[in-house]
This record gives C-alpha cells, sequence and structure tokens, in this order.
C-alpha cells in the first residue's frame, strides 16, 4: 500500500488559494481533508493525482459556531472537535453522537466532516446524522458560484454527491427551532466504533412535551446508502410521546420501509431489527433530551 | 515530486528532501531511522503499530504523508524517555506485562500518553475504548489495560506535567 506518484502538494490558508491551487493544477487536483478515506484510497491505487491540495490550514473552513440562529460546522471541522462542541451543537447532538464514535482515537483526532460527507461511503456515520439534522451543504462550485443545497439533494447514493469534479464543500449548517428540540445517532457494527451495520439516527421538534411539531428519522445500513423513514416521521409527528407503545409502532414502521440486504456477517432479517431497537432507542433519546429544554 | 520539509521530531528539526508521496511512518523509519515506530498491517491504518502524537494528538503515520507534517511538531517513542528515565506508561508496560513481542508497544503508548493529557484519571472502560485503535495479537489486553491504569495513577499523584510543546 503506497500511493502513486504526486507531483505537487499545496497547503493553502484560505479558500481563494485552495481554488486557485486547483485551477492552476489544470483539473489533475484532489483535495484533500483528514485524509481517512482517500489515503486509503490513494495507496491501494483506487484514486491519484498529479496534485493533491491539503485543506489542513484553511482556517476558515473549521470551527462549530452558533449565532443569529444558525449553528455552522466548518467542513474541516475535526470528529474529536464535534465531539468537543457537544453543547455548543445544540439541538444537533446526533452529530456529536456519530463524531464520538468514528472508528478510533486517532481517525477522530484526523477525520473531517466535511471529509465524510464528500467521501458518502455507503455506510458511515456523519451523512445520516446530517441527513436527521435536516442540514444545508454549503458548496464552493469550481467556478467560484457558492450554492446551498440540502442535504437529501447532497447525498445521491453510494460515494456520490452534488459535489462535482473541483467544487469544495465549505460546510454544513442547520436552522435551530426556536422551541425544545434535540437529536440522537446510534449504531451497531460488528466491532466497537466499526462502520455502523445498521445505524439510526432521530431529530425532534417538540410543539409540547407530549406532541411532536416536527420529526426527521434517517437510517444507514442499506443497500443505496443512509435514506429518511418517511412513514415512521409521519406517524413519531402525530405521535403522543407519553405513549410508549407509539414508539415502539414508529420504530416497528421503520424497519418495515427500510429495505434491508444481508452481507457476510449479517442476514436481512437482523438488520431489521437492528432498525427497529436502535429507531426506539434513539427516538427516546432525542425525546428526552428535548424534553429537558422544557422548563 | 520531491519537497522540502521541516519536520521538528522530537525536539530536533529535521530538513530533508522527501518524495510528495513518501507516508510519515516511512519517513520517520527509513529518512530519519526512529524505527521504535512499527508497521504493522502494511499500511491499511488499522493496527495503530504507526501512532504517533502530531503536534501532541495522536495519528496513525501511515495515513498521511511526510508533506503534510512540514512545519509540525512530531512525538515518537523515542522522545518519550529523558535522560534515559523512563516515562511512567512506558515503566508501567514493563511492569504490568503490558507487552509480550512488543510490536504494538509504541503506538499503544504514545496514543496512551496523550489520552492521559486528555483522560487524566480514567475508568477501565474508558482506557479499553480508547485503544480500539491499537491492536495487540498477545496478551489479550489485561496487562495493557493495567499498564495504563497504572500509569494514571502514577502521573496523577505526581502530578506529572504535560509535555511542552504538545
Amino acid at each position: 500500500m503506497y500511493p502513486a506518484t504526486i507531483d505537487q502538494y499545496h497547503r493553502p490558508k484560505t479558500v481563494d488559494e485552495a481554488r486557485s491551487a486547483y485551477a492552476a493544477a489544470g483539473g489533475e487536483a484532489m483535495y484533500i481533508a483528514g485524509g481517512m478515506s482517500l489515503m486509503q484510497a490513494m495507496k491501494s491505487r483506487v484514486l491519484s493525482c498529479r496534485a493533491l491540495i491539503d485543506l489542513s490550514q484553511v482556517s476558515e473552513l473549521r470551527g462549530v459556531e452558533n449565532s443569529a440562529g444558525r449553528l455552522r460546522i466548518g467542513a474541516m471541522t475535526r470528529y474529536r472537535a464535534v465531539g468537543e462542541a457537544r453543547a455548543a451543537l445544540g439541538p444537533f447532538q446526533a452529530l456529536a453522537d456519530a463524531a464520538d464514535r468514528v472508528g478510533d482515537r486517532q481517525v477522530r483526532n484526523r477525520g473531517t466532516v466535511g471529509g465524510s460527507l464528500s467521501w458518502n461511503f455507503v455506510v458511515a456515520c456523519t451523512p445520516v446524522a446530517a441527513l436527521a439534522c435536516g442540514a444545508t451543504v454549503s458548496i464552493l462550485r469550481v467556478d467560484g458560484r457558492r450554492e446551498s443545497v440540502s442535504i437529501d439533494d447532497f447525498l445521491q447514493g453510494p460515494m456520490t454527491t452534488a459535489l462535482g469534479e473541483g467544487d469544495l464543500l465549505l460546510g454544513i449548517e442547520m436552522a435551530v427551532p426556536a422551541g425544545p428540540a434535540s437529536s440522537a445517532y446510534g449504531k451497531w457494527g460488528v466491532v466497537t466504533d466499526a462502520l455502523p451495520t445498521i445505524g439510526v439516527a432521530v431529530f425532534v421538534e417538540l410543539a409540547s412535551a407530549s406532541a411532536c411539531r416536527n420529526a426527521r428519522i434517517a437510517v444507514v445500513g442499506l443497500p443505496g446508502g443512509p435514506a429518511r423513514a418517511a412513514k415512521a416521521e409521519a406517524r413519531l409527528k402525530s405521535a403522543n410521546l407519553d405513549d410508549a407503545a407509539a414508539f415502539a409502532a414508529c420504530a416497528k414502521e421503520a424497519a418495515a420501509e427500510c429495505e434491508t440486504a444481508a452481507d457476510p456477517w449479517v442476514g436481512a432479517d437482523y438488520k431489521s431489527h437492528l432498525i427497529e431497537r436502535l429507531c426506539l432507542e434513539m427516538i427516546g433519546t432525542a425525546v428526552r433530551r428535548a424534553r429537558s429544554q422544557l422548563s | 515530486m520531491t519537497r522540502e520539509i521541516s519536520v521538528t521530531v522530537n525536539g530536533t528539526v529535521h530538513r530533508k528532501s522527501v518524495p510528495v508521496r513518501l507516508l510519515l511512518v516511512d519517513f520517520i523509519r527509513d529518512v530519519l531511522e526512529l524505527t521504535g515506530t512499527h508497521q504493522a498491517c502494511t499500511y491499511e491504518g488499522v493496527c495503530g503499530a504507526c501512532t504517533v502524537q502530531l503536534n501532541g494528538e495522536a495519528v496513525k503515520s501511515c495515513m498521511m504523508l511526510a508533506v503534510q507534517a512540514d512545519g509540525q511538531q512530531v512525538t515518537t517513542i523515542e522522545g518519550l524517555a529523558k535522560d534515559g528515565a523512563l516515562h511512567p506508561l512506558q515503566k508501567a508496560f514493563k511492569e504490568h506485562h503490558g507487552l509480550q513481542c512488543g510490536f504494538c508497544t509504541s503506538g499503544m503508548i504514545m496514543n496512551a500518553e496523550e489520552f492521559l493529557r486528555v483522560n487524566p484519571r480514567p475508568t477501565e472502560e474508558e482506557i479499553r475504548h480508547a485503544l480500539i485503535g491499537n491492536i495487540c495479537r498477545c496478551t489479550g489486553y489485561q496487562g495493557i489495560v493495567a499498564a495504563v491504569s497504572a500509569a494514571a495513577e502514577e502521573m496523577s499523584a505526581a502530578g506529572t506535567p504535560a509535555r511542552s510543546g504538545s
């Protein structure tokens, strides 16, 4: 495992410098974020490039900021920083739940939110958590236009996103609801903190202690990548949150509407079982977290 | 193809001309000849034996290029003992049978050293969780967990300060 020859290495300090470096390389360049996926692909010669543009010193792409009712997370914010910023994430704690359990300490010290979203591996934690949180993705197109894309439109399938050749993901942002709201993410993998065999992320916004105003449920571990469980969401939105049976019904609905496929370790029926169990647990956690904001 | 880099490793500045594609682990082992950092999984990023600290944070050195460490501080296992006196973690690994073949040990210790600065009084579960990225094929981990726990106690009791530069 060794990368093919790389002619140039650039480490820009600003987004503008990064774009200039990309343009100067004549389209044979790649941006590298934390490199936790890209380096593997380069070492196994799945990918190669003439110029590598390292975004690690672009400070404007780093950080978690909660202001004017918007929560922004820069693309180069590392998992470790996302986990440490749990309090600042407000209702979007599912992102910290995900970041805290990616890989191992060494990976969390390097890997980034933007890297994970751009790579959009078929089973990964950040994309599904961002999907449940209803993120908006900020993109700098290769021609210099800035664009915002909803996460639902951004994630287009395994390893496919709304990013075109040379586009740069700048970060994600979410509107912070005025009322009580929270989220949770949990996964089951074949070893601790592994890529999810199944992962479920739930976001809820409460109208009152016993009623939802809004709910988003996203599941990962499906053959087509992360997906919303729309029927389960609809059921949760109209559920009485004091009724434990209503949560169980939502979880059952999510398992029923998500089509699973067996892999060498886990059968399809067991994955459906995992969806149901994790969904039940995450609805409970998200609702409990949101309720704790009610005075 | 090649690029001049300046990397501070264990406090010493090294200026070298290296191929852009050279992995940091190979820079440390083959160029600087600091062979305490090991490579156990053929650069797949799964074993953790090549763990070093980049600006004080544990990273797998097969997962990045040497050029990415340009201008940065790297600490390897050779940088831990001071004036021939073992670091409390090194001493504890020795005393608590935290190693048999020793191949994973430097990575274990470089990860654990940063972990104990973040969490100086960890529970056993927290120690086990912190070491997920480091694979040991000999010990069954009992001695390793005992060693990290003992080092944490010793360092907390002694008020061992965080190393400079980290």
